[in-house]
């Protein structure tokens, strides 16, 4: 469904020939949390992104097993105890810009914006709100934000015994460098 | 002491230390080493890209958390910000394609977009494209 949802918004962006439209294959997503033995860090370089600078619209979907974790165990439980990626295979922001009048998309520069919308995890939907940055360099857009998120806030539930050693929330990191999409 | 007990001792601090050891290695464990493992799957990436395409439900039953091997034509390699690579390969389609990440140490340095290769990784599915981790290149192979 929600491939669906996505193969046609880029078909709609495909067809609309006015270079309103930026994408990334490439995005980055990573999370990190604190932990007394060791910390967990992931990062994830497959990310897949849509800006729409007309609208401000913003879409970006992650597959979970594409978060890379240098230990192959913890990356095996992440998928199967924790987010079940079997099950769970994806996942979804979809929001906008909030502040749009105060990007010029035409200029180069680096502009602080808000960004909105719905964080679906694990079939959970929560609504975030976020400050990040845009900034326009050579035609191309890079975005940037930080934020934290607490996993029972998605149901992923972590056992007692362990879940003291975390921090209450990941702390996430989004870079999507983003090109212009021309229409073929 | 009795002898026995002392064997007895010495098993159990022989039981104890292999316990530790082997809890060690698994914590330790690294990433399937590609240039040696075994593939589930020798394909294609038109045909790969063509399968998800098609049917993903099918495809993903098939493919996901398995090591394919999948030989094409270079068509972009993008460093990304976390020392990994991204490299993607020729499909039937304009849109789609089979994107393989490369982390850290397996960075292919001498390859360049144009190249065919062959490529081992682990499958973790589709969004527009068929996604590839823990990726590396099988050298002389077609």
């Amino acid at each position: 469904m929600k491939r669906i949802f996505l193969l046609a918004f880029f078909l709609n962006i495909v067809f609309a020939v006015n270079g309103q439209k930026y994408m990334t294959k490439n995005g980055f997503i990573g999370f990190y949390s604190h932990t007394p033995m060791e910390d967990i860090k992931a990062d994830n370089n497959q990310v897949v992104g849509v800006l729409d600078i007309s609208t401000g619209e913003m879409v970006f979907q992650a597959l979970i097993k594409s978060f890379h974790f240098d230990r192959a165990l913890m990356e095996e439980h992440f998928n199967e105890n924790y987010m079940e990626s079997d099950k769970f295979p994806k996942s979804l922001f979809k929001g906008k810009i909030t502040n749009l009048a105060s990007v010029d998309f035409s200029k180069t520069g680096t502009y602080d914006v808000t960004v909105e919308g719905d964080l679906t995890i694990r079939d959970v939907k929560n609504k975030i709100s976020t400050k990040g940055t845009i900034e326009v360099v050579n035609g191309d857009i890079n975005a940037n934000s930080k934020f934290n998120i607490v996993p029972e806030d998605y149901k992923i539930t972590i056992p007692g015994v362990v879940r003291d050693k975390f921090d209450k929330s990941m702390a996430v990191t989004v870079t999507m460098k983003y090109t212009p999409i021309t229409a073929k | 002491m009795k002898p026995y007990v002392k064997i007895a001792l010495f098993v159990v601090l022989f039981i104890a230390v292999s316990a530790i050891l082997a809890g060690l290695y698994l914590f330790n464990e690294k990433h399937p080493d590609m240039a040696k493992a075994k593939p589930d799957f020798v394909v294609t990436a038109t045909v790969l890209q063509k399968e998800f395409e098609d049917n993903e439900a099918a495809a993903s039953a098939r493919y996901i958390n398995k090591i394919l091997e999948v030989s094409g034509t270079i068509v972009t390699i993008t460093p990304t910000d976390s020392i990994s690579t991204n490299i993607s390969l020729k499909t039937g389609s304009d849109v789609s394609s089979v994107i393989c990440n490369f982390h850290k140490m397996t960075n292919p340095s001498r390859v360049k977009t144009g190249d065919e290769i062959s490529i081992r990784g682990e499958c973790s599915g589709f969004l527009m494209d068929v996604l590839l981790k823990n990726c590396a290149v099988i050298p002389g192979r077609k």
